[in-house]
């Protein structure tokens, strides 16, 4: 075999050991890069700060722990943003494996700030089949959700009262990491015409950028780059900031590699055809 | 820093690395640990759904508020479990029926408006070279046609309509390299998370330890 | 307004005319077709390249004496991936059966899992050998996604099949269950409508059947005339597009926009 080939052929596990050092070295010796924001973070973002103390917004954190890393700074620094402002929130969990992690989130940053459950904040919880329950939110929050998470009837909750669907709510932010936000766009957006900007991962990020365009969601937070671009809008934490120095040094990593691996294939290709 | 968390933190650190293991070669320790998850993840979805779906929707409904009406979607989601039995599966088609029914009709309207007509009013974009928007305007209605006729499946993919598939296939996969481009972020930064989680657990061992 | 269209728009939303003329157009293409179809006109679909590699792999399990694996993805049977999905098991099914090929299914939803059962066992029989089908190799694994993921990638490593079908819809767990399939030398062909899954599938797997293809694989394979129908009338529907695509863009370019203020939905 010759270099070209054991180029193209490399054990995975070069890679990875590789790439693994490449993530290591920042996290052991930290440095910050530069964070450059795009328009469609800064829509969102401007749209919370144009928010007025005692407004409503309705935060859906749709994720899993699995995807935690990339998306939970968001979450993170939007609720800090609200409570920052007196913005109240309805929050709901409709991930099935969500409603822990998000009420651990809740929890942390209602007392940093000094909010309570029924005056500041709302939390839902989750209920099973994610699209009837936004069908039914924007009938009346009390269909899919009579009490909130905690077992609290919705009408003797302070803020609930005279809040009855999506039509009192100034916006709605979705954070997720599965197809949630697919029915978002087409029962919230499409029935309700409810004002919607959405935060997913890194892998769904490119399948939105039609709806960014056509107006369906005025704002799109991809991955943890969309998050660290938000932390540095609202200066409302920096974890997702501090990850992009690893995420350069495993990126510079990998291009190294693919480039690798496609000299290895088109020398190796062109030393077969001659 | 409590005993309990250390704890947590380490059992978390330890599961972490056996499933870091099968990057090596498949083992006992990630055979463990996908076995463990299979299980919780299941008792934890059937905790969910009693405490989030059974109890508030129908258990509360009926036996405390006297919302027998509650028992009518209980008896047809009952019907369902029918399709287990050879004999009586015919039963579950009734309930299969009337929630394909209710779906269809809510989904297929909203799907057609949101994915389709708002899609297709945004993209009738004005094609021109006086500045570079125009341009933009061109490549996108191109990517559009050309990947529209490589999904058109009633003529065989020759002559122009073959080269306009080939460009459509090609502009398909630039889409997708974007898309994977984005996806190898995410699954770094999902990496390094869980690198900076066992540089945290080290420090708050480190700090229970030794005090620094 | 008048009175009559008053009390009308309780029912009847006028903003969205342009959506059930469009949805109309769409229907009666379907149903159209799907008449030609069940009349026995013969409706002509090209052949999906995809079903070269799917033969490919049953040929390549039967000569090294190895299961095939054939995951159709983690949605229940309310998803249309999952229908086609089955729709291929049946077919695959029946290749395989004819060369005496172990076939390993497993299962992500519960109630996917009778519906797989039956393609299987409807496969055996249509090859003639209903003594064949084994119901232990359709197994249900888990509900959630990484505890399915896990298992399916045991299975992998534990049962080295020769070939990996993967069709259904898929999510973060696709390029997982590609890379380990990579890993173990096995064939690999998938195909899935999700569009943010197809990049793992093209670079860690054999042939990729994308997106709209995987429904014109089953149509194509099954010759029902429902989805042959289903497939002519979106194709008819496609060019519609793409010609309303086409004249609305050129009556932009010359500044007139009430062609395309029409398809606004208010």
């Amino acid at each position: 075999m010759n270099f070209y080939e054991r180029l193209m052929n490399l054990d995975r596990r070069w890679v990875y050991l590789v790439v693994g050092i490449a993530v290591i070295i920042p996290v052991l010796n930290p440095f910050r890069v530069p964070v450059y924001v795009t328009q469609e973070v800064k829509a969102i973002y401007d749209c919370v700060e144009s928010l007025e103390p005692g407004d409503i917004l309705f935060l859906a954190i749709d994720y899993d722990p699995q995807a935690m890393a990339e998306v939970h700074p968001m979450a993170k620094a939007i609720m800090r943003q609200c409570f920052a402002k007196d913005v109240k929130l309805i929050i709901s969990a409709l991930s099935q494996n969500g409603p822990g992690m998000a009420e651990q989130l809740i929890s942390e940053l209602s007392k940093e700030f000094g909010k309570k459950s029924g005056i500041d904040y709302c939390y839902l919880g989750y209920k099973p089949y994610f699209s009837i329950v936004i069908l039914g939110m924007g009938q009346n929050f009390r269909i899919p959700f009579p009490t909130d998470y905690y077992g609290v009837p919705l009408d003797s909750l302070p803020m609930m009262r005279g809040v009855q669907n999506y039509d009192d709510v100034k916006v709605v932010i979705d954070i997720s990491s599965g197809n949630i936000t697919d029915y978002w766009i087409i029962y919230g957006n499409g029935r309700y015409n409810v004002k919607l900007a959405v935060g997913v991962t890194g892998v769904m990020t490119a399948n939105y950028y039609p709806y960014l365009a056509s107006g369906q969601i005025f704002g799109l937070m991809g991955g943890l780059k969309g998050a660290s671009e938000y932390e540095v809008l609202s200066k409302q934490g920096d974890r997702a900031i501090k990850m992009m120095s690893i995420q350069t040094t495993a990126h510079i990593v990998i291009i190294l590699f693919i480039v690798a691996g496609n000299i290895g294939y088109f020398m190796s290709r062109k030393k077969k055809i001659k | 820093m409590d005993l309990g968390t250390i704890i947590w933190n380490t059992v978390a650190l330890f599961l972490t690395l056996c499933i870091f293991s099968f990057l090596y070669k498949d083992n006992p320790f990630y055979k463990f640990a996908e076995h463990l998850v299979v299980g919780v993840s299941a008792g934890y979805f059937a905790i969910i759904l009693y405490f989030n779906g059974f109890l508030p929707k129908v258990w509360e409904p009926v036996t405390q508020r006297g919302e027998w009406w509650y028992l009518l979607p209980t008896i047809l989601g009952m019907m369902t479990w029918a399709r287990f039995s050879k004999k009586w599966s015919w039963i579950s088609r009734f309930a299969i029926a009337f929630y394909m029914g209710i779906a269809v009709g809510v989904a297929i309207p909203l799907e057609m408006q949101q994915r389709v007509i708002k899609q297709l009013h945004a993209t009738m974009l004005p094609v021109h070279f006086t500045n570079i928007q125009g341009v933009w305007n061109l490549l996108i209605m191109l990517g559009v046609l050309c990947g529209l006729i490589y999904f058109f499946f009633s003529m065989g993919h020759k002559g122009v309509v073959g080269g306009a598939a080939r460009l459509g296939i090609w502009i398909l996969m630039i889409g997708f390299g974007a898309g994977f481009g984005l996806t190898v972020m995410g699954r770094i930064s999902l990496l390094a998370d869980r690198i900076t989680e066992i540089h945290n657990w080290y420090l708050m061992v480190t700090k229970a330890l030794w005090g620094f | 307004m008048s009175p009559i269209f008053f009390y009308l728009s309780f029912w009847f939303d006028f903003n969205r005319i342009n959506v059930l003329v469009i949805l109309g157009l769409f229907f009666a293409f379907v149903f159209y077709f799907i008449n030609q179809a069940k009349k026995g006109k013969s409706l002509f679909v090209r052949r999906i390249s995809g079903l070269d590699a799917i033969e490919e792999a049953v040929g390549r399990a039967t000569e090294m004496g190895k299961p095939i694996l054939y995951i159709s993805g983690i949605e229940d049977m309310d998803n249309l991936q999952t229908v086609a999905s089955m729709i291929i098991l049946g077919n695959v099914t029946e290749m395989v059966a004819r060369y005496d090929v172990p076939l390993l299914v497993p299962i992500c939803r519960p109630f996917v899992v009778p519906v797989a059962e039956e393609a299987v066992k409807q496969g055996y029989i249509k090859a003639g050998k209903p003594d064949a089908y084994d119901k232990n190799n359709i197994r249900y694994i888990s509900d959630e996604q990484f505890a399915y993921t896990a298992g399916v990638n045991g299975i992998m490593l534990r049962e080295r099949p020769a070939a990996n079908l993967m069709f259904g819809s898929f999510f973060a767990e696709s390029l997982i269950m590609a890379e380990t399939g990579f890993s173990t030398g096995a064939i690999q062909v998938a195909g899935t409508a999700n569009i943010h899954q197809l990049p793992f599938f093209v670079v860690a797997c054999d042939y990729t059947i994308i997106g709209e293809e995987l429904f014109a694989t089953s149509a194509y394979l099954s010759k029902e005339p429902k989805l042959l129908g289903s497939l002519k009338g979106s194709d008819l529907a496609k060019f519609l597009i793409m010609i309303i695509l086409i004249l609305g863009a050129l009556l932009e370019t010359f500044g007139i926009t009430e062609f395309s203020s029409w398809f606004f939905v208010r």
